[in-house]
């Protein structure tokens, strides 16, 4: 069975008055209903751009994006990058739904929750405001939102953090979608919360069969939902893999630098936590080479000085389990043991 | 907007609002006045229009109408006085007629009973008969000046009532009725004949009587303070809406007969007066000329009245004459102020009379100096002083140096006055009404005394106060900004108020001075004569005596101009009365 | 909520208390004299003494407080014998100036002040918001420029400049007679009379004082149009029209309310410049008329009393209309 989304080879830049930022760079992946990718990376790394160029929400006049972005439909595939701006209007909210980060500021502050999930549920479905009400109270039920009867009139301020996630989550499933964007959905919740929220989205995504994005910064979030994970740094993909490859054998210094940077319990307690040195690259002026070379401790490990002239190719050591970077297979190996317990 | 507009012509009649005209500016020719309604072409029927910035007139109500433009709209208008001014132009106009009574009035006693008899089948608007109660309820509400304000006070000084220890009638007037019984005595009804008896002999007394405030006013009708809204007409017209602030409209009096009226010859169906309108919008109805059946009430703001004149084709529709108006420089020669005549003849040489003149508009516009405190208007009053202006040593702009050559006398013969006139630290305190044309005239009379080693200060004085507070003894400076127009064709309406203390506008502050005890007396010598020539002769020799004591410097004799649509007929300039003769105005075919 | 009026409504009144006796304050220590400006002729101090009298200025500020604020609310009477009269309460006082009542000259001139109002009112939320929109919707285009001008120039133009520039304009093209405008009728015996004197005095109004409206709504819009929760709704799959209307405008056009409500409420206080050059019978030029001219106190009183009050009530008006469109502010 084909991916329900195949993201291929998709550029997204914006003109601004100090250059083009170059936000995503050739970027392809896909996820199939069931699964769930994650797409890891730090702030300004592109993920977010990536997945809304997906959805269809950039300015179309302000922003040039290529490649291909293919829903595949029941009704045949879609292309959300070249289909007409109405089109894809249509399929958002149905088709591929989105839920964001804050939940405070992406609830309109002025309507009660009901209005708004019964707002998102009346585009797509005929029936009366009763109806609406009906379905909203369902959903908040499903999500784990007591009295949901009672709070539907309720408006997002009088609701706490987690519980305005789960709102949104309520409203994003309101039409059953087959592909579910969550872009850092846990980040602005309290650490309890966090893992609440993402059992529920796992528990979702069983109960729709969605395919699931899940965009954090977070690798511990990565570990307890994603069935693949992708890597972005300054607007490419550096590594794709399985979860479990991932985490026992990453191929880039990046996604490297990255789990030495989170608190593992199945490591010692004498373990020090490695922040990545340096800060990632300005979009607009790249570096030559290898984008994270300035940051890399390994690269002099690569002769002729490659990494500050070639760009380093996507090089797939499996079919699932890709990676950019010009360092050998031995050399990896070598640094990955040096790291310490990954392999 | 006009600030000035909007103050200007508020105060009484001859006092001159002190903000108003002094805007004008130089440029145009001069015209001469029009001819008066000529009968060939006169027409009647249509509806004249009036148009002003202000909100309403000063008063409507007559015991309070003391504006020159104000009583004659009135009294040509809605009513009527036992004699009138003849409605002609030129000094002729300044002659009395009979109005409501059959002749000018009869004195007897040496001028101190006058008696006048009403005509027959005058009426009031509702048709009932205009009596001689009528007229002495009229009069009498002069003295209630606990609502009858602003009004001629001539009638309550001559009246022979008696006056309580503060100065006031003892008589206060028909509403509280004290002292009527005194009153009743002194204004006599018997028949169609009515009686004064006054406490001097009055020679003039019947040119007082053509203020309205000597016109009946029917009691029944009479609504106090809220009688200046709708006061009852014996006139031609009658008031048929008026609201404040917006529009008066008069209509046909039906009940007033042509064949009882020698003054009035009512023209137009409909007069309309529109108050509050933008000084802007009128200068451009007068300018486009489109609203031909207008007058405008105001004068044009400076740049307007520059335009209008400079355009030949509008030669019939202006004037610019001679107000009745003499502007002046008042000193206060009382000990401790201006005692010294050297230094107040070093002020009048000092003066910059030509500075002053082009300041407000100049001698097109505003004025032309004068030597005299009498205009020349009141023709048998008038004759060139001697002195003053006529003085070698006269120079428009300023003499410094005979200034200085004056004060170098006073050094020895009043070393007080001089030191303060001198010093830095003292000087000399000029009263001038607070207003930006003001302000500007204060640099060129401080920078004219400056030349002549003068030390000049100015107090800046709200204009709504102004002459409260400088009428007041204790609060006037040195010298004080004013100016005075004839209540009639007679002296005795300019030397007693201005130079005698009872007269009531005496700002020289003169009657500490060694000579005021004889001054005084000719003044009131030549009030009770009964011989106009003699009276004229001591009128000229007075005035002289106060130009050469310096009680007032640098008189202007200023100018008025009025401007008129091309279809008003019948414009001529009613001299007493400073305006038109409103009477005999009409609207072109 | 019954509280919060309560409350809010006893704040109204000590504050209007206040502002009564600050005026009445200000105009005794004023440098002006009413009882000088009607002295007339004979200006002696008798005579002033007596308009003093007249005009009920012989008290003690205290006291003529108080016989103002008794007037509130008894009948009160003027002047002696036959020329006794009285104003019904609630009364302002009487004005000599203008031989009436203020209670009534009130009654006279709001109508024409609240008409004036109303009408520049709609048209200029209707035009500066609809402007806002467009130039928000356009931004950088030509469409955004030319509001940008129009807010430039509403802004800098005072409106008694553009008033008597239009007015004149209006006047020289034969649009209307200069005459005969101004003059009041009332919109139930003459809706077209009504609409020809003031359709003039509303356009120039609502068209600068709408540039403010158009400024303000079009930054408004621009920065709701980038919140979160617009996004969310356009991930929803909302369309545009509705996303506009339904969730910017709201967000955008609430904060405007509580401007719109202070600008009404000024507006009925009276416009006095608009008044003035039209020669509209109003509130704002019968009190600028009691201030420059008149010196008419209790005209003073009168006029600023209401508009201060109307100032506050409308704000307690628009706090809870607020609250009503945004639930954030809603009172338990």
């Amino acid at each position: 069975m084909k991916p329900f989304l195949e993201v291929k080879n998709l550029f997204v830049s914006f003109p601004t008055e100090d250059g083009v930022v170059r936000a995503s760079d050739d970027i392809s992946f896909s996820v199939s209903r069931g699964e769930t990718l994650a797409v890891v990376g730090e702030s300004g790394s592109g993920k977010s751009v990536t997945t809304l160029a997906v959805m269809g929400l950039h300015n179309r006049k302000r922003t040039n994006i290529s490649g291909h972005a293919i829903l595949n439909l029941p009704t045949g595939p879609v292309d959300t990058i070249s289909a007409p701006e109405e089109t894809v209007r249509k399929l958002r909210g149905k088709s591929m739904a989105m839920i964001f980060q804050d939940p405070m500021s992406a609830l309109h502050p002025y309507y009660s929750i009901g209005n708004q999930i019964t707002e998102a549920w009346s585009l797509y479905n005929d029936g009366s405001k009763a109806d609406g009400t009906k379905r909203a109270i369902e959903l908040l039920d499903l999500v784990g939102i007591p009295g949901a009867a009672k709070r539907v009139e309720e408006y997002p301020h009088q609701f706490s953090g987690g519980m305005r996630q789960r709102v949104m989550i309520a409203m994003a499933l309101v039409n059953n979608p087959s592909l579910l964007i969550a872009d850092e959905p846990t980040t602005a919740l309290d650490v309890t919360i966090q893992s609440q929220i993402l059992q529920l989205l796992r528990d979702m995504q069983k109960e729709f069969n969605m395919a699931v994005v899940l965009i954090t910064h977070d690798l511990g979030v990565v570990a307890e939902v994603a069935d693949r994970v992708c890597v972005m740094y300054a607007g490419k993909i550096v590594e794709q893999a399985k979860i479990d490859e991932l985490y026992y054998r990453p191929d880039h210094p990046y996604t490297l630098g990255l789990l030495n940077s989170i608190p593992r319990v199945d490591r010692g307690g004498d373990q020090r936590l490695q922040a990545i040195p340096g800060q990632p690259p300005s979009l607009i002026s790249l570096p030559q080479g290898c984008s994270f070379r300035p940051r890399c401790a390994h690269s002099k490990l690569v002769p002729n000085n490659r990494c500050a002239t070639d760009v380093p190719e996507l090089y797939e050591k499996t079919e699932a389990h890709g990676s950019r970077c010009h360092l050998t297979e031995s050399q990896l190996v070598q640094i990955r043991t040096s790291a310490g317990g990954h392999s | 907007m006009s600030g000035s507009k909007m103050a200007r012509r508020h105060l009484s009649r001859r006092l001159i609002a002190t903000t108003a005209a002094t805007a004008l500016m130089a440029a145009g020719a001069l015209v001469g006045m029009t001819s008066g309604a000529n009968a060939a072409s006169v027409q009647k029927g249509g509806t004249l229009y009036f148009v002003t910035n202000q909100q309403q007139f000063n008063h409507m109500d007559p015991s309070r109408n003391y504006t020159g433009r104000d009583i004659a709209f009135f009294n040509s208008y809605l009513y009527r006085n036992l004699v009138s001014y003849k409605p002609v132009k030129g000094s002729a106009g300044s002659s009395l007629v009979p109005d409501l009574a059959t002749n000018t009035g009869v004195p007897s006693k040496a001028a101190k009973v006058w008696t006048f008899t009403l005509r027959q089948g005058i009426t009031w608007e509702d048709g009932s008969a205009v009596t001689c109660a009528d007229v002495q309820y009229g009069v009498s509400r002069a003295f209630a000046t606990d609502v009858i304000t602003d009004g001629p006070q001539y009638l309550v000084g001559a009246l022979n009532i008696p006056l309580a220890s503060d100065g006031s009638s003892v008589y206060k007037g028909p509403y509280k009725k004290t002292g009527q019984a005194l009153y009743d005595k002194a204004v006599t009804c018997k028949g169609n004949t009515i009686t004064f008896n006054l406490n001097r002999s009055f020679a003039d007394f019947n040119y007082a009587l053509t203020y309205p405030a000597a016109s009946p006013v029917k009691k029944s009708k009479d609504s106090g303070d809220k009688y200046d809204l709708r006061p009852y007409s014996d006139g031609p017209y009658k008031i048929g809406a008026y609201k404040l602030g917006d529009e008066l409209h008069l209509v046909r009096n039906t009940a007033w007969k042509q064949s009882s009226d020698t003054v009035r010859t009512p023209y137009p169906d409909d007069i309309v007066v529109r108050f509050g309108l933008s000084p802007d919008v009128i200068d451009q109805i007068m300018l486009d000329n489109s609203i031909p059946n207008t007058v405008d009430l105001d004068s044009l703001q400076p740049a307007a009245l520059r335009t209008f004149f400079a355009d030949s084709s509008k030669a019939g529709q202006r004037l610019n004459v001679f107000d009745p108006y003499v502007r002046y420089a008042a000193i206060n020669v009382s000990p401790g102020h201006l005692d010294c005549l050297d230094v107040r003849k070093a002020l009048f040489f000092a003066y910059n009379t030509q500075g002053l003149i082009d300041l407000s508009g100049g001698s097109v516009f505003y004025g032309q100096p004068g030597d005299n405190p009498i205009k020349p208007v009141l023709g048998l009053d008038y004759a060139p002083t001697t002195g003053n202006i006529h003085d070698p040593a006269y120079n428009i702009n300023g003499n410094p140096d005979k200034a200085k050559a004056l004060l170098a006398q006073a050094k020895t013969s009043c070393p007080a006055t001089y030191e303060r006139a001198t010093n830095p630290d003292k000087g000399l305190y000029y009263d001038l009404p607070k207003s930006a044309t003001q302000q500007k005239a204060s640099v060129i009379i401080q920078t004219a005394m400056a030349a002549a080693g003068i030390v000049m200060k100015f107090n800046f004085i709200p204009p709504g106060q102004y002459y409260a507070t400088v009428q007041d003894v204790t609060k006037q400076g040195d010298l004080s900004r004013a100016g005075w127009g004839a209540d009639w064709a007679n002296a005795s309406t300019v030397v007693y108020p201005l130079f005698v203390k009872e007269g009531g506008f005496d700002m020289s502050q003169n009657w500490n001075e060694a000579s005021y005890p004889a001054y005084k007396a000719a003044v009131t010598a030549a009030l009770n004569m009964t011989n106009r020539t003699q009276q004229a002769a001591a009128w000229k020799k007075l005035a002289q005596t106060a130009m050469d004591n310096y009680w007032v410097i640098s008189p202007i004799f200023s100018k008025g101009q009025e401007v008129w649509g091309s279809k008003v007929g019948g414009v001529y300039f009613w001299e007493p009365q400073g305006t038109f003769g409103f009477g005999q105005l009409y609207v072109k075919a | 909520m019954l509280k919060f009026l309560a409350k809010r409504l006893t704040a109204t009144v000590v504050v209007i208390g206040l502002i009564s006796i600050s005026v009445f304050l200000i105009f005794s220590y004023l440098p002006m004299d009413p009882a000088a400006l009607t002295c007339g002729k004979a200006c002696n101090p008798v005579v002033i003494a007596a308009n003093r009298h007249r005009l009920g200025l012989d008290v003690s500020v205290p006291v003529q407080y108080g016989r103002f604020v008794k007037g509130l609310f008894v009948d009160r009477t003027w002047g002696e014998g036959a020329a006794k009269f009285s104003c019904p309460a609630p009364g302002f006082g009487y004005s000599f100036n203008r031989h009436e009542c203020v209670t009534q000259l009130i009654k006279e001139a709001f109508p024409v002040t609240f008409s004036l109002a109303i009408g520049s009112f709609i048209l200029w939320m209707l035009l500066g918001i609809s402007f806002g929109i467009v130039a928000a919707r356009k931004q950088g285009k030509w469409q955004d420029k030319a509001a940008t001008a129009f807010v430039v120039a509403g802004v800098s133009l005072p409106v008694f400049v553009t008033a008597l520039l239009t007015l004149l304009a209006a006047s020289k093209l034969g649009l209307v007679n200069p005459i005969e405008f101004g003059r009041w009728v009332s919109p139930f015996t003459d809706p077209i009379g009504w609409l020809k004197t003031f359709y003039l005095p509303w356009i120039v109004l609502a068209l600068f004082s709408s540039a403010s409206y158009t400024r303000f709504t079009r930054s408004n819009v621009i920065e709701t149009s980038s919140e979160d929760y617009i996004r969310t709704a356009r991930a929803k799959g909302l369309s545009e029209k509705v996303i506009l209307r339904k969730h910017t405008l709201r967000a955008a056009l609430a904060p405007l309310l509580t401007l719109a409500g202070i600008d009404f409420a000024v507006l009925l206080g009276g416009a006095i410049f608009t008044e003035t050059i039209f020669n509209l019978p109003g509130l704002g030029r019968l009190s600028i008329n009691a201030v420059l001219t008149d010196y008419d106190l209790p005209v003073i009183l009168a006029t600023t009393m209401l508009a201060a009050t109307l100032v506050v009530v409308m704000n307690l008006i628009v706090d809870v209309l607020y609250a009503y469109l945004d639930p954030r502010v809603r009172v338990g």
